[in-house]
């Protein structure tokens, strides 16, 4: 029993020092991994060799494949030279103007990192409505909200994906099979309901048109020759990624793979690359997964198992939608990897009852990614894109938030939960 | 050649309890970019140049993007009203650190001190840091060139 509460005692409060903003997540994380190991060695119920051997390799392999592309492709000016092409295609029009934001920024997180999309989209973003006269509002929130929805519908789009297709042998085809077209329908109702909310905004009428005609995206797009190369590698990285049950060949390896191509095609200064990966969220993973395999091994996990197992007879559906809308309200608040790491052993000792599991990983597949949408620091990009908008002359505060992003978070939810009740005999395939 | 003999004597200086308004008034009736920040002894206790006020205008959101370069017209910010609070903020609240060399120093120093910091004035102070005069980077370059063999 003693190992159970001390592991537990550690998860939670490194989960509190994370949501109270004390420490840095990374250091709380890396710090309650090395307590959960030297606790579990004192008392006898976790290794080092377990600890090691808890890191999933590949969800830290896809992750760190995919950053490196994204590191390649960051300094080419390509991802501003694409909010500076649909700023100029939008000719000015409050609503398109939301529309290709919205949709560019979903396209391209649906394949590479959210974070780096926004943060490198939204500046061009808020320039281009200050240079039109326009409440930048709708459009950094229209980015942050669509690019984390569209990130549901990929394998690849967002961590939580990667870690669950990871354990439950999810792969790329199947995300694009089952979630994709959940995500699509999704989709259109955030982007409708964004339409609707910012109606005011939105009726604004640009001034200086001829400002935007005048912007040059050739001068953003410093490097053409070496972005195509990286987007050609992407693309052929989907490929196999779509391949993988014929080819028996796991996500990691194709992002280590295509990493690898692009590395040599390019030849870029490798210490100049390495310093734009995302160290600190690989370090992140790697200390939750040490952390919660401490707590796995000291049978925390299978006891709550157990214990949600009690209510066999609740129907599947049922249980599903209950996971769907706790992970979603854990996530809108703390952040959702902790949280998916968590539920993942849970969900696989749920299985060893007998307790059909297929549809469980994805509603937590939608509750971690549309729940993040609900508060303004539910997901990284939310972060970013509020405290860029500090500042404008309209930022986005934790009120805006409420009336925008919060029941946007609600009404997807709530149409997956719909979609996931009437597609359920497919989706438990 | 030392710095004190390429530098201006003649030091236009303001005290640490002016604003934004009166450094920027003394800026254009002098028609300079840096001035130095002096307390009631005359030593040199900060800086204020005109990239500081200059900054204080510009909208923020300005320095988000890294490359600026493929914005020809700036439509509706050109339009911008600078915030009239602005003029009255202390100027102890935007001053930077001084960066300043002593007046026995030698002109290779001071000009690496002013690609380092990209500068336009350097201050130069005496051993108690009394402000005693200030060079400029054509000052110092042109001294420097001055060894230069330009006959050939």
């Amino acid at each position: 029993m003693l190992p159970s509460i001390l592991s537990t005692l550690i998860f939670i409060i490194c989960l509190a020092l994370i949501f109270s903003e004390r420490l840095n997540r990374t250091i709380a994380a890396l710090a309650a991994a090395v307590m959960m190991v030297a606790v579990g060695m004192i008392f006898g119920f976790y290794t080092e060799e377990q600890a090691v051997s808890n890191i999933d390799f590949n969800t830290i392999g896809l992750l760190f494949g995919m950053m490196i592309l994204v590191a390649l492709l960051e300094p080419t000016g390509f991802f501003q030279y694409l909010a500076v092409m649909v700023g100029k295609l939008s000719r000015g029009e409050p609503v398109r103007l939301l529309l290709l934001f919205g949709t560019i920024t979903t396209l391209v997180s649906m394949f590479l990192d959210n974070v780096t999309t926004v943060v490198l989209i939204a500046p061009v973003t808020i320039l281009i409505c200050e240079i039109l006269g326009l409440s930048s509002q709708p459009y950094l929130m229209a980015e942050a909200l669509l690019s984390d929805t569209g990130g549901v519908a990929t394998l690849v789009g967002d961590p939580p994906n990667v870690l669950i297709g990871s354990a439950a042998g999810i792969t790329f085809v199947d995300f694009l099979t089952h979630s994709l077209p959940i995500v699509i329908v999704v989709w259109l109702v955030a982007l409708g309901m964004l339409r609707y909310i910012f109606r005011k905004e939105l009726a604004q009428t640009p001034t200086n048109l001829d400002a935007l005609a005048k912007l040059k995206p050739a001068n953003v797009l410093k490097d053409a020759k070496t972005a195509r190369k990286i987007i050609l590698v992407t693309l052929g990285a989907v490929f196999f990624f779509l391949l993988e049950e014929v080819l028996h060949i796991r996500p990691a390896l194709v992002a280590l793979g295509a990493a690898s191509v692009a590395l040599v095609w390019i030849r870029p200064s490798i210490q100049e690359t390495l310093k734009r990966i995302q160290w600190d969220v690989l370090v992140f993973f790697a200390a939750l997964f040490v952390v919660i395999g401490g707590m796995q091994a000291a049978g925390v996990l299978q006891g709550l198992a157990s214990l949600i197992a009690q209510v066999k007879d609740l129907p599947p559906v049922l249980l599903g939608l209950i996971l769907l809308w706790i992970v979603a309200v854990l996530s809108a608040v703390v952040d959702n990897v902790p949280i998916t790491i968590a539920l993942i052993p849970v969900i696989q000792g749920l299985g060893s009852t007998g307790i059909p599991i297929a549809p469980l990983w994805w509603a937590l597949v939608f509750g971690a990614g549309f729940g993040g949408n609900g508060t303004i620091i539910g997901s990284t990009a939310n972060i970013v894109v509020a405290s860029m908008s500090e500042k404008t002359q309209t930022p986005i505060t934790p009120r805006v938030w409420n009336r925008s992003g919060l029941p946007v978070m609600l009404g997807t939810c709530l149409v997956a939960s719909v979609l996931y009740v009437i597609l359920f005999s497919f989706i438990s395939q | 050649m030392n710095i004190s003999d390429c530098m201006k004597r003649n030091v236009i200086s303001i005290s640490a309890n002016a604003t934004v308004q009166m450094a920027a008034k003394t800026l254009i009736s002098n028609h300079i970019g840096t001035l130095p920040i002096v307390d009631e002894e005359k030593r040199l206790i900060g800086l204020v140049r005109l990239r500081d006020l200059i900054n204080l205008a510009m909208p923020d959101f300005v320095n988000l993007v890294d490359h600026i370069d493929f914005v020809t017209d700036f439509g509706a910010v050109e339009n911008h009203k600078l915030d009239p609070d602005i003029l009255f903020i202390p100027l102890t609240k935007i001053m930077k650190e001084p960066v300043s060399v002593d007046e026995t120093s030698g002109l290779i120093r001071a000009a690496a001190l002013f690609l380092d910091h990209q500068m336009s004035d350097l201050p130069v102070v005496d051993r108690e840091a009394h402000l005693v005069g200030i060079a400029s980077y054509v000052d110092i370059g042109l001294a420097l060139m001055s060894n230069w063999d330009l006959t050939e």
